[in-house]
């Protein structure tokens, strides 16, 4: 068995009085797809961010198999800078083949010299997708991303990022609302509910199923759905 | 393919038969004005010594042209202007920039600033002429003072408010300090500096007028008060129409500013994102 890339050992995070998340322990493995679902306030961002870098954790052990691990977030808001051209957004303004190359893989060649208010909401997440892969990263975070897309382009989205995962050998942490969508991308699906990771699926490289902390009707009924659904 | 052609051409024929009402409208009150002043002074309603007609004063301003007075002074206060503008718009700049970036410089200059900044400038005028006197450093001194705070103020905002999403997209993105001011603050800070920009304008031509007007020898503003000791009409008036022409060209100038470095928030939100 691999070693994980990232380690997520009894992590808390508080903000001042609030406790944002507590004893939350798990581990993500090289090329694998892990969903993080559960209701909101949940805590599910806060870990992402952890992971990404943008805060610390108050106490407990994150670390990385790659000390120098590139990670990217995918925001749930794009993020574009509107006075940055389409190509320029990639890179910050950065011109070379990569950039082209990636527009291309993520369908938006012919929009290059368009600026982001130019671009429908599907097309914003895909440039919003090549400017977090430019980087080569080892882990892709994305928190949400797809939220606010229809059903036809958030499925298209969604063929998008798992076949391109899969070409890089990409690594991924998926935040969604969406049960059916979790099932369908992730190798596994972690239940984040009141700050703490309370249940995870049969993960793919021989984790079994945990439940980690007693686990209410609600998580249950989240948790039951994907196996109705293929 | 044919009946596009002669729909298009049609619609441009119809049209050419219209008159632009919409662009000419704007035009209807002030022609209007203009000749019924005209026609007032010609058929001598008014009294030409007292106001004179719209065409005796373009007939004044050629003769000063002439006489070469008219370039003369209207250089010498475009001058004023611009240094003017130039030193308290980069002071202004500098100052917003340093307290939007830096905390500590936020904490030492910026309450300092703000009392300055409840001092009308125009108020400032005796004292600039008992240190300076009336020479070309007191008005030019005037206006850059005048300039410096909407430049200040606006350029300290912008970057002030920056978005703090597109920051922390930009700092995890690995973006140095410098790309960071230059892709994400400043692009972002441009337009409220721009704004500052265009009221600084109106600012610097205010000073300049009443620095002119009060303590001067050469000028546009000392033109006017020249000839108002003669009981000159047709010169103060030229003045006038010489300031609203300038002020004129600076929203010109203001707007050339926003369509150059603005271009992307033209391009239309054709979908919503
Ligand atoms: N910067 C912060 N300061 C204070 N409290 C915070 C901060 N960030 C998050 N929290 C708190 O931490 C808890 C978890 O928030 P988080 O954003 O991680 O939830 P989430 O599961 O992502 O929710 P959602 O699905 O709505 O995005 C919430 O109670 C939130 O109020
Ligand atoms: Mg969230």
């Amino acid at each position: 068995m691999a070693e994980p890339i990232v380690t997520l050992q009894s992590i808390e995070k508080r903000y001042g009085a609030r406790t944002a998340i507590h004893d939350v322990s798990f581990q993500l493995y090289p090329g694998e797809t892990v969903a993080l679902v559960g209701m909101s306030g949940g805590g599910k961002s806060t870990i992402m961010r952890l992971i990404a870098g943008l805060e610390k954790p108050t106490s407990g052990r994150l670390a990385y198999r790659d000390p120098h691990i590139v990670t990217r977030v995918m925001f749930q808001n794009d993020r574009l800078l509107p006075w940055l051209s389409v190509q320029d957004n990639v890179g910050f303004g950065l011109r070379d083949p990569a950039v082209t190359e990636l527009l291309a893989a993520v369908g938006l060649a012919e929009a290059a010299d368009l600026y982001p208010a130019q671009l429908s909401g599907g097309q914003r997440q895909r440039l919003a997708l090549a400017r977090a892969l430019l980087a080569q990263p080892q882990l892709l975070l994305l928190d949400e991303p797809l939220g606010a897309l229809d059903a036809l382009t958030r499925r298209n989205m969604q063929d998008l990022i798992m076949r391109i995962c899969a070409e890089r050998h990409l690594s991924s942490l998926l935040i969604t609302h969406d049960v059916q969508e979790a099932a369908r991308m992730a190798d596994w699906i972690i239940v984040v509910k009141d700050g703490t990771n309370v249940y995870q699926t049969a993960g793919a490289k021989g984790q079994g199923p945990t439940v980690v902390a007693s686990v209410g009707e609600d998580v249950l009924q989240v948790i039951l759905q994907p196996a109705v659904t293929p | 393919m044919d009946n596009v052609t002669t729909i298009t051409t049609s619609a441009k024929k119809q049209r050419r038969w219209q008159l632009p009402v919409n662009k000419l409208l704007p035009w209807l009150l002030p022609v209007a004005f203009l000749a019924i002043w005209q026609l007032s002074v010609s058929t001598g309603l008014i009294t030409s010594t007292l106001v004179p007609s719209p065409w005796a004063i373009v007939q004044d301003g050629v003769d000063l042209w002439q006489s070469g007075t008219l370039q003369k002074n209207i250089s010498i206060s475009l001058y004023r202007a611009t240094v003017g503008f130039a030193i308290g718009g980069s002071a202004g700049f500098l100052l917003g920039l340093a307290n939007g970036l830096s905390q500590r410089s936020r904490a030492l200059l910026d309450t300092p600033l703000q009392m300055l900044r409840n001092i009308p400038h125009l108020s400032l005028i005796p004292v600039v002429i008992i240190l300076l006197g009336i020479g070309e450093t007191a008005k030019i001194s005037l206006v850059a003072i005048g300039v410096l705070f909407p430049i200040y103020i606006n350029t300290y905002h912008g970057i002030a408010n920056s978005d703090p999403e597109l920051l922390e997209m930009g700092r995890s993105y690995g973006l140095s300090r410098w790309q960071l001011f230059t892709k994400v603050i400043f692009p972002g800070a441009l337009p409220t500096i721009l704004m500052g920009v265009r009221y600084a304008l109106g600012v610097m031509w205010t000073t300049l007028i009443v620095a002119e007007t009060i303590s001067s020898t050469s000028g546009i503003g000392y033109m006017a008060t020249n000839a108002q000791e003669f009981m000159n009409m047709k010169t103060v008036l030229l003045c006038i129409a010489l300031y609203a022409l300038l002020g004129k060209l600076s929203d010109l100038i203001a707007k050339g500013l926003e369509s150059t470095f603005l271009t992307w928030r033209e391009k239309g939100v054709t979908h919503n994102g």
